[in-house]
C-alpha cells in the first residue's frame, strides 16, 4: 500500500512551494489516476516519489508498504519496487539501450537479493519484452532515447517497466505524444503489471488513457492539494467540464 | 629587445649533461655536428615558457624542474611478457610491434613484417647514416634533434595497402627516471594506406620517464592513415610529444590521441595539407585527475583550397587535474571552400579541476566554412537521477555517464577492435577512481 501523508515539497533551489499537503493512499491491487490542469504539481508528486533531489519535502511522509522511503536514495527506492515512467524520459548519448537495461535490471535484481543475468540470459529477455512492445530490435543496440521519436521514449519506459518489475508504478503522462495505437500497446504493457500486490499511479492530462488502463479511484490535482476523489466516472465528466472548476484562485 | 633571462637548473643541468655524454649517442662525426648544432639552439632559445604564446598554458621553464639523465643506450632487462604487462589492454590489439625501451630498438621484442620497409633511426645512424636536421623553431624539437637516440622509420611503398597496424611501442624500464628522446618517421607513397598506433608506456615497477619524441609523416596523394597515440606513462612522468604532418591531394588522416593520467604531457601536432581535397580527422581524450597536466595543441595549415579538417577533444578532470586544448586553424589567401570544425568539451568532476581552451582562426580566404566551440560542465544532474531511478547505484551512475561523455569521441575510431580496447583503457581508468 501507498500512503502519502499531508506531504508537502518545495523547490529546492528557490524555495517554492508546489505540494501543499497532499494526502492519498492506493491499496495494492489498485490503479489510481491522477488528472489535472498543467502546472499543477503533478510531475513533482511523481518525481518526490521517485526522489528527485531537486525537490525537498518540508512535512508530512511517504509510506510503502508500512517503511517511509522519504530518506531513501532513488536507486534504494527502486530496489524498493517503485519505478516512475517518466514525462521527458532523458537521451543518454553514448550508452547503449541494452547496455543501460542490463545494468539497471541487474543493478536492482541485486538490490532484491535476485540473481543476476548473464549477459546472453538478458539479451533474451530484453529482446522478448520488447518484441511485446513493438520496441524494434535495432532501438536496442543505439544510444538510449537518442534520436527516439516522443512514441519510442514512452515505449522504453514501459519497456523498462516491465523489466524491472516495479511492484509501484507511476506513470507519468505516458500517453502524451502516443497515438491511439500505441497508446494500445503500452497500456496493454501497464495493464500485465497489474496484480494484487503492485499498486498504480496513472498520471495524465487527458481522460483517453483511462479507457485502457481502468482505474480504481480518480483524483483531481490542482494548486498542489487534491480537490476532488471520485471514481472512474469523475474522468469522463472533467473531460466534458475540463479543469475550470479548480484553475480558479487557489483557496 | 631581447631580455637576457637566466637559465634555469633543468636548462642549466641539460646542456652540462650533453656535453658529458654526447660521444655516447649513436650516429658518426657530421651527426654528431648536427646533434652540437641543435642543442646550441635550444640553450639558446631555453624551454618554452607562459611568455611565448603557444605554452601560455603550458610552461615548462616552471613545470619541468630538473632533466632527468639523457637515456643513451642501456639494456634494461625486459621480457615479451613485461611488454604485454605495461601495455595492459593494449597488448590485446593484433598489430606487428616495433618495441623501443629507454629510448633504444629491441629486436627480440619486435615483430616486423619482412615485406614493409621498417627500420629504425639506431640502425641508420650506426651504419653511418645522417641524422636528418629538422628546421624548427620549437625548442623542444631542437632538443629532440640533439638528443634523438632512435625511432621508427616506416616507409609504405607506393599502393602497399597494410592489412595489419604496426604498434610502436616506447617503454620506461630503468630503476631512476631517464630523459628518452626518440624521433619517427612514417612515409605513405601515392594510394598507401596504414595503421600506425603509438604507445608510451611505463614497466611496472620501473620509474616513469621524461619522453621527448618527434614524429614526421609524410604522406603523398591519395593515400591513407589512421594513426593513433596513447600515453599511459604515469602520474610521475613528462610526455613531450611533436607531430608534424603534411598530407598530399586526397589523402585522409584520421589521429586519435588518448592520454590517461601522466603528470604532464604536451602533444603539439602540426598539419600542413600540400594537396587538394584531403581530409584530416584529429580527436582525443585528455583523462585528468590528481595534478596531471595534458596540453593538446593543434595547428592546422590549410595551405591549399578544397581540404576538410575535424577536431574533437574532450577532457575529463577529478581533482586539481588541469587539460589545455590549443586549437590554431590557418587558412591561406588561396584556400577557398576550406571546412574546419573544431570542439573542445570538457566534464568536470570536481570544484578544484581546469580546463583551458583556446581557438585560434587565422583566415584569409573569402569563401570558407570554419567553426569552433568549447564547452565546460558538470555531470548532469537530470541525467544522474533518470539513471539512479532506474536502481543503478551512484557511482555506477556516474561512471555510466562520463563513458556517454567520452563515447562521442572514442565513437571517431572507426577501427572496432581497436575502439574496444581503448573504451577498455578509458574504463579502466574512470574505474581506478575510488581511493
Ligand atoms: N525544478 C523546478 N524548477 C522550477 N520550477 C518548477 C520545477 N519543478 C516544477 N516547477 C514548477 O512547479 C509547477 C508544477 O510543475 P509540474 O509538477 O511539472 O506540473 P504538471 O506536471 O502538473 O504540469 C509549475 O509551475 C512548474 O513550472
Ligand atoms: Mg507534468
Amino acid at each position: 500500500m501507498l500512503e502519502i501523508k499531508d506531504l508537502h515539497a518545495k523547490i529546492a533551489e528557490d524555495g517554492t512551494e508546489i505540494l501543499k499537503g497532499i494526502t492519498l493512499t492506493v491499496p495494492k491491487g489498485e490503479v489510481h489516476a491522477i488528472m489535472g490542469p498543467n502546472g499543477s504539481g503533478k510531475s513533482t508528486l511523481a518525481y518526490v516519489l521517485a526522489g528527485r533531489s531537486d525537490y525537498e519535502v518540508t512535512s508530512g511522509d511517504i509510506l510503502w508498504n508500512g517503511e517511509s522511503i522519504l530518506e531513501m536514495s532513488p536507486d534504494e527506492r527502486a530496489g524498493k519496487g517503485v519505478f516512475l515512467a517518466f514525462q521527458y524520459p532523458m537521451e543518454i548519448p553514448g550508452v547503449s539501450t541494452m547496455t543501460f537495461l542490463r545494468t539497471s535490471v541487474n543493478a536492482t535484481r541485486k538490490k532484491r537479493g535476485q540473481k543476476e543475468y548473464s549477459t546472453p540470459e538478458f539479451m533474451k529477455v530484453a529482446r522478448a519484452a520488447a518484441l511485446h512492445l513493438g520496441v524494434k530490435d535495432d532501438m536496442l543496440k543505439r544510444a538510449l532515447n537518442v534520436g527516439f521519436s516522443g512514441g519510442e521514449k514512452k515505449r522504453m519506459e514501459v519497456l523498462q517497466m516491465a523489466l524491472l518489475e516495479p511492484t509501484l508504478c507511476v506513470l507519468d503522462e505516458t500517453d502524451s505524444g502516443l497515438d491511439i495505437d500505441a497508446i494500445r500497446i503500452v497500456s496493454e504493457g501497464a495493464n500485465k503489471l497489474r496484480g494484487p500486490d503492485k499498486a498504480m499511479l496513472v498520471i495524465t492530462h487527458y481522460q483517453r488513457l483511462l479507457n485502457y488502463i481502468t482505474p480504481d479511484k480518480v483524483h483531481v490535482l490542482a494548486h498542489g492539494r487534491i480537490q476532488k476523489t471520485g471514481g472512474k466516472e469523475l474522468a469522463l465528466e472533467l473531460e466534458k467540464t475540463g479543469y475550470a472548476e479548480f484553475t480558479g484562485k487557489a483557496a | 629587445m631581447t631580455v637576457a633571462i637566466i637559465k634555469t637548473k633543468a636548462e642549466q643541468g641539460i646542456v652540462a649533461d650533453f656535453a658529458a655524454h654526447a660521444q655516447r649517442l649513436p650516429g658518426d662525426a657530421a651527426t654528431g655536428k648536427t646533434r652540437t648544432e641543435a642543442m646550441a639552439a635550444f640553450a639558446r632559445a631555453g624551454l618554452p615558457h607562459r611568455r611565448v604564446e603557444a605554452w601560455k598554458y603550458t610552461d615548462l621553464r616552471v613545470a619541468l624542474k630538473a632533466f632527468a639523465p639523457i637515456a643513451t643506450g642501456d639494456q634494461a632487462q625486459v621480457s615479451a611478457a613485461d611488454v604485454d604487462e605495461a601495455l595492459g589492454s593494449l597488448a590485446a590489439i593484433d598489430a606487428d610491434r616495433l618495441v623501443f625501451v629507454n629510448g633504444c630498438y629491441r629486436r627480440e621484442l619486435s615483430t616486423p613484417k619482412p615485406q614493409v620497409n621498417l627500420f629504425t633511426l639506431g640502425e641508420v645512424l650506426r651504419s653511418g647514416g645522417a641524422l636528418p636536421a629538422l628546421k624548427t623553431d620549437e625548442a623542444v624539437v631542437s632538443l629532440n634533434g640533439a638528443l634523438a637516440t632512435d625511432g621508427a622509420v616506416i616507409d609504405i611503398a607506393e599502393g602497399e595497402k597494410l592489412a595489419k597496424p604496426i604498434l610502436v611501442i616506447a617503454i620506461a624500464a630503468g630503476a631512476s627516471a631517464q630523459l628518452t628522446t626518440l624521433r619517427h618517421a612514417i612515409k605513405l607513397g601515392t594510394g598507401a594506406t596504414a595503421t600506425v598506433i603509438e604507445a608510451h608506456v611505463t614497466l611496472t615497477g620501473a620509474a616513469a620517464s621524461q619522453s621527448n619524441s618527434v614524429l614526421e609523416i609524410s604522406a603523398g596523394d591519395a593515400a591513407g592513415l589512421t594513426h593513433v597515440l596513447v600515453g599511459l606513462e604515469g602520474n610521475a612522468a613528462t610526455h613531450i610529444e611533436t607531430i608534424a604532418a603534411t598530407l598530399g591531394a586526397r589523402t585522409t588522416l584520421n589521429s586519435f590521441q588518448l592520454t590517461a593520467s601522466t603528470g604532464l604531457a604536451r602533444n603539439q601536432m602540426f598539419t600542413r595539407f600540400a594537396g587538394e581535397h584531403a581530409k584530416l580527422d584529429i580527436s582525443g581524450l585528455m583523462l585528468g585527475r590528481g595534478r596531471d597536466h595534458i596540453d593538446t595543441t593543434l595547428v592546422i595549415d590549410h595551405a591549399v583550397p578544397h581540404c576538410e579538417s575535424r577536431e574533437l577533444f574532450k577532457a575529463v578532470l577529478d581533482d586539481t587535474a588541469r587539460a589545455v586544448f590549443q586549437g590554431k586553424v590557418i587558412v591561406r589567401p588561396d584556400a577557398q571552400k576550406t571546412d574546419g570544425k573544431q570542439m573542445a568539451k570538457a566534464l568536470m568532476l570536481s570544484e578544484g579541476c581546469e580546463f583551458d581552451s583556446k581557438p585560434e582562426l587565422e583566415i584569409y580566404a573569402d569563401d570558407v566554412v570554419c567553426g569552433h566551440g568549447a564547452t565546460v560542465a558538470e555531470i548532469d544532474p537530470a541525467m544522474m537521477f533518470y539513471l539512479r531511478s532506474r536502481g543503478i547505484p551512484k557511482e555506477e551512475a556516474r561512471v555510466m555517464l562520463i563513458e556517454s561523455f567520452v563515447g562521442e569521441a572514442l565513437e571517431k575510431i572507426e577501427n572496432e577492435k581497436l575502439r574496444e580496447v581503448l573504451s577498455e583503457v578509458t574504463r579502466i581508468w574512470l574505474s581506478a577512481r575510488q581511493a
